[in-house]
C-alpha cells in the first residue's frame, strides 16, 4: 500500500469523527505551545544575559593580572605568553600614573596616558584611523576621542558642551591633528613641592573610534622611551606624583606592565589558553570564566523547563491514545474485512500510528504558530506590565521570550514521540482483530 | 490448484484450566485442479465454513497441511498469508462484508490500493470491473444504498478486481433470492470457462451444486463422500 493511500485513507477516516480529532489535535497543540513558551523564557533571558556579557568585554581577551603571589608581568613573562599555543597578540600597558595636561595653542586637555607596545596593538586588532604609529621617541598617537575633548582656554565654560558630552562641534579643535606638536604637562614632588616639566609630543596617529558606542577612547598612547624619560624625570616608577626618595632607582628595576591582556587567536582557543595560563600559575581572566558557569546554569534551566512542559505533552497523549482505542474498536469490522482481502497487520498498524503521528504533527504545528504569538506578546507586554508596576524601565533589548529553532525541533521530536508512542499500543490491538470475530461483528 | 492433506482442527473451549476441545474437522484430504468448481456440502454444523476458513488463513489447523499453488500456506505466518491472500485469492462471503463507509467503487479498489497499484491503472480497472458486474450506473452508491444482489455484485467485482487464480465463497446465494441466483451461478460459470478461475464454493443449495465439476460432502468433519459431475 503507498504512503499517499495510506494518507488519504486516514484523512478519510479522521473526517467521519472531526470533532474528536480536533479536540486531540487541540489538547496537543496546547501542549506543545506550554512547553515551548515556558522553555522560551529560559532561552530568552540566556541570550539577553550572553548578549549584555559579550557586548561589555571582547570575548577573546584573557586579562593577566600576575603571578600567583601577585608579582608583576614583565617582559620575560611576555616572551612566555607569546609562546603559548592559540595566542594572537599580547598587548601591554604601562600608564603614566599622573594625569598629563595637554595643550596647543588655545586648546587644552588632561588625558590618560599610556604607554603601548604598538606592534601588538596592531596585532590585537586596534587600528588607526589615520596617520601612522610612532617611530621617534617623542611621537604619539592619539585615541578617538582626544580632540572632541579637547577645551578651549577662552569662553564661558558652562556653553561648551554638547548634549552628548563633546565640545560643541564650532568650538572643536579643527585643524588637522596629524603632526601637531602638543605641549605635555608632568609634574613630580620632592615630598614638599611640586614642580612642572614640558615635554613636547608630536601626535602622529589617531585610533579608530571603539567598538561600541558608549566606550570613549581619549587616551594618549606613547612610547616606552617617553615613559622612561618621564621616570627619569619624577623618579618614580610610572611617573607617580610621588615622594622619589621611596623608591630604589627607578631606571635600574623594572617596573612591570599594569595591564596584560593576552588575544586568543579564535574563541575557541581562549579556554586553551586560559588553561595554560593557569597551568603556568598566573592569575587570569576571562569571558569564558563566566559564560560557562552561566550556560551550565541556562542548560539545567531549559532542561528543567522542557521536562515540565513535556508533562503537558503527555497529558495530551492520555486523549491521543482515547482517541486512537477508539478508533480503533469502531473501524474493527473494516479492518476485519481489510485483513480478509489481503491488508498485512504491518500496513494496518502503519495506518494507525500514521494518524496519530498526523494529529501530533498538526497538534505540534498549531503549538509552534500559538507558541510564537504568546512569545511575541510576553516580549512585548510584559516590559509595559512590570514597567506600570515597579515604575522603573527595563533595560533595553532585555528579551523575556525567546525561541530558537532548536526549541522548535526538540518541540516537535518531543511531541512526535509522545504521540507515536501512545498510539502504538491502539495501533497493536488494530493488527490483533480477529477477521472471523470482525466479520460477524463481534467486535 | 488445493492440495488438503490430512487436515484436522479442534476449537479449544472454555476458560483456561477447564478445557474442553471440540473436534471439527478430522483427517480431511483432498485435492483442487486449477480451473473447477468444486463445492462443498454437508448440514449445518459439519464443518464447511471452519474448512474454508483454514484455507482462506482465517485460522490455523491443528494438524496437516493446506498446499495452494505448490506454496505450503498452513506454514505461513499472519503477514505472509494476508500477502498470498492478496495476490491468489478472492473472497465472496454470505453477507458480502463490504466497508458500509466506502462507495461500491471505493470497495472494489480497496484491493488495488492494498496492492499499490497506481492511482491511473486502478481506475481503469475498477470502472472495468463495474461494467462487468453491470454496476456502472451505482459507482457512487454506499452499500447501505444497494440491493443485496448489487451488494453481492460489488463484493465479486471486488474479489475478482486483482484476477485471483482462486475465489472461495462461503454460501455466496445465501442472502439471495432465486432469480438473483441464477443470475449469479451464471455469472460464476462464465468466469470460470472465460478465465479460468478455480472456484470453491460452499452451499446448501442443490443449485449451486449443480453448478460444480466436483461436490465435496462432509458429515460430522469428516468427508463421506467426493463426487464427481460428468
Ligand atoms: N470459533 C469457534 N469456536 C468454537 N467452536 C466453533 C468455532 N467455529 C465453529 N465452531 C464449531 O465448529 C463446528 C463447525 O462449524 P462450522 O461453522 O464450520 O459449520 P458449517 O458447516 O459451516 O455450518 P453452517 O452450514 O451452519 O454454516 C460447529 O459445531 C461450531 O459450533
Ligand atoms: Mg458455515
Amino acid at each position: 500500500m503507498k504512503l499517499k493511500d495510506q494518507f488519504r485513507f486516514i484523512l478519510q477516516n479522521m473526517k467521519k469523527n472531526k470533532i474528536r480529532v480536533f479536540m486531540t489535535v487541540l489538547a496537543t497543540a496546547m501542549g506543545c505551545a506550554f512547553l515551548i513558551v515556558l522553555a522560551s523564557v529560559a532561552f530568552g533571558l540566556h541570550d539577553s544575559i550572553l548578549r549584555d556579557t559579550l557586548e561589555n568585554r571582547t570575548i577573546n581577551e584573557v586579562e593577566v593580572y600576575g603571578g600567583e603571589e601577585g608579582q608583576g608581568i614583565t617582559d620575560q613573562d611576555i616572551a612566555k605568553f607569546e609562546e603559548l599555543e592559540g595566542v594572537r597578540a599580547v598587548t601591554r600597558q604601562k600608564s603614566v600614573q599622573q594625569e598629563a595636561i595637554y595643550s596647543v595653542d588655545d586648546f587644552q586637555a588632561y588625558a590618560p596616558t599610556v604607554a603601548a607596545h604598538f606592534p601588538s596593538e596592531i596585532a590585537s586588532g586596534a587600528e588607526l584611523a589615520e596617520g601612522r604609529l610612532p617611530e621617534a621617541a617623542d611621537e604619539v598617537v592619539v585615541g578617538h576621542h582626544f580632540i572632541p575633548l579637547l577645551t578651549p582656554t577662552e569662553g564661558n565654560p558652562d556653553e561648551l558642551y554638547n548634549e552628548d558630552g563633546l565640545i560643541k562641534e564650532e568650538l572643536q579643535f579643527d585643524e588637522n591633528v596629524i603632526g601637531q606638536i602638543f605641549t605635555m604637562e608632568i609634574a613630580k614632588t620632592d615630598g614638599d613641592q611640586e614642580t612642572t616639566e614640558e615635554f613636547d609630543v608630536k601626535i602622529v596617529g589617531v585610533m579608530k573610534a571603539p567598538g561600541r558606542e558608549w566606550e570613549w577612547d581619549q587616551h594618549v598612547y606613547i612610547t616606552d622611551d617617553l615613559l622612561d624619560e618621564l621616570e627619569t624625570f619624577t623618579g618614580t616608577p610610572g611617573a607617580a606624583l610621588m615622594d622619589p626618595s621611596t623608591f630604589e632607582d627607578v631606571s635600574a628595576e623594572e617596573v612591570p606592565y599594569d595591564q596584560v591582556t593576552v588575544i586568543a587567536s579564535d574563541l575557541e582557543s581562549v579556554k586553551n589558553v586560559s588553561e595554560q595560563l593557569e597551568d603556568q600559575n598566573y592569575m587570569s581572566y576571562s569571558i569564558v570564566n563566566e559564560m560557562e558557569q552561566m550556560n551550565t546554569l541556562f542548560t539545567i534551566a531549559k532542561a528543567g523547563l522542557i521536562f515540565i512542559g513535556t508533562i503537558a505533552i503527555l497529558i495530551a497523549s492520555i486523549g491521543i491514545y482515547n482517541t486512537m482505542t477508539m478508533a480503533v474498536t469502531e473501524r474493527a469490522p473494516d479492518i476485519g474485512i481489510m485483513k480478509a482481502i489481503g491488508a498485512s497487520p504491518k500496513v494496518i498498524k502503519r495506518i494507525f500510528i500514521l494518524e496519530s503521528s498526523y494529529i501530533g504533527l498538526i497538534g505540534a504545528a498549531i503549538g509552534i504558530a500559538a507558541a510564537y504569538v504568546i512569545s511575541i506578546l510576553v516580549n512585548f507586554g510584559l516590559p509595559l506590565i512590570l514597567e506600570a508596576a515597579f515604575d522603573e524601565e527595563m533595560p533595553a533589548g532585555l528579551q523575556f521570550s525567546s525561541i530558537p529553532p532548536l526549541l522548535i525541533v526538540i518541540a516537535v521530536v518531543i511531541c512526535l514521540l509522545v504521540t507515536i508512542l501512545s498510539g502504538l499500543r491502539p495501533a497493536k490491538r488494530a493488527t490483533e482483530i480477529d477477521v472471523l470475530k470482525a466479520m460477524r461483528r463481534e467486535i | 490448484m488445493i492440495d488438503i492433506n490430512q487436515l484436522s482442527h479442534h476449537f479449544t473451549l472454555g476458560k483456561k484450566g477447564d478445557q474442553t476441545s471440540l473436534s471439527v474437522l478430522e483427517n480431511i484430504s483432498f485435492h483442487v485442479r486449477a480451473g473447477e468448481i468444486v463445492t462443498i456440502v454437508g448440514r449445518s454444523g459439519s464443518g464447511k465454513s471452519t474448512l474454508l476458513n483454514l484455507i482462506s488463513g482465517f485460522i490455523r489447523p491443528t494438524q496437516g497441511e493446506i498446499i495452494i499453488q505448490n506454496q505450503k500456506v498452513s506454514e505461513f505466518d499472519e503477514s505472509e498469508f494476508a500477502e498470498f491472500r492478496l495476490q491468489h485469492m478472492g473472497f465472496i462471503f454470505q453477507n458480502f462484508q463490504l466497508i458500509p463507509s466506502m462507495t461500491a467503487y471505493q470497495n472494489i479498489e480497496l484491493p488495488l490500493i492494498l496492492k499499490g497499484i497506481s492511482e491511473q491503472a486502478r481506475k481503469k480497472m475498477t470502472l472495468d470491473m463495474l461494467k462487468k458486474v453491470r454496476l456502472e450506473d451505482f459507482s457512487g452508491h454506499y452499500p447501505s444504498e444497494l440491493s443485496g444482489g448489487q451488494q453481492q455484485r460489488v463484493s465479486i467485482a471486488r474479489a475478482l478486481v486483482l484476477e485471483p487464480p482462486l475465489i472461495l465463497a462461503d454460501e455466496p446465494t445465501g442472502s439471495l433470492d432465486s432469480e438473483t441466483e441464477e443470475d449469479l451461478l451464471r455469472f460464476i460459470q462464465e468466469l470460470n470457462k472465460e478465465m479460468g478461475i478455480t472456484f470453491l464454493i460452499i452451499t446448501h443449495d442443490d443449485e449451486v451444486a449443480r453448478i460444480g465439476d466436483r461436490t465435496i460432502t462432509l458429515a460430522d468433519g469428516k468427508m463421506v463422500e467426493s463426487v464427481v459431475f460428468s
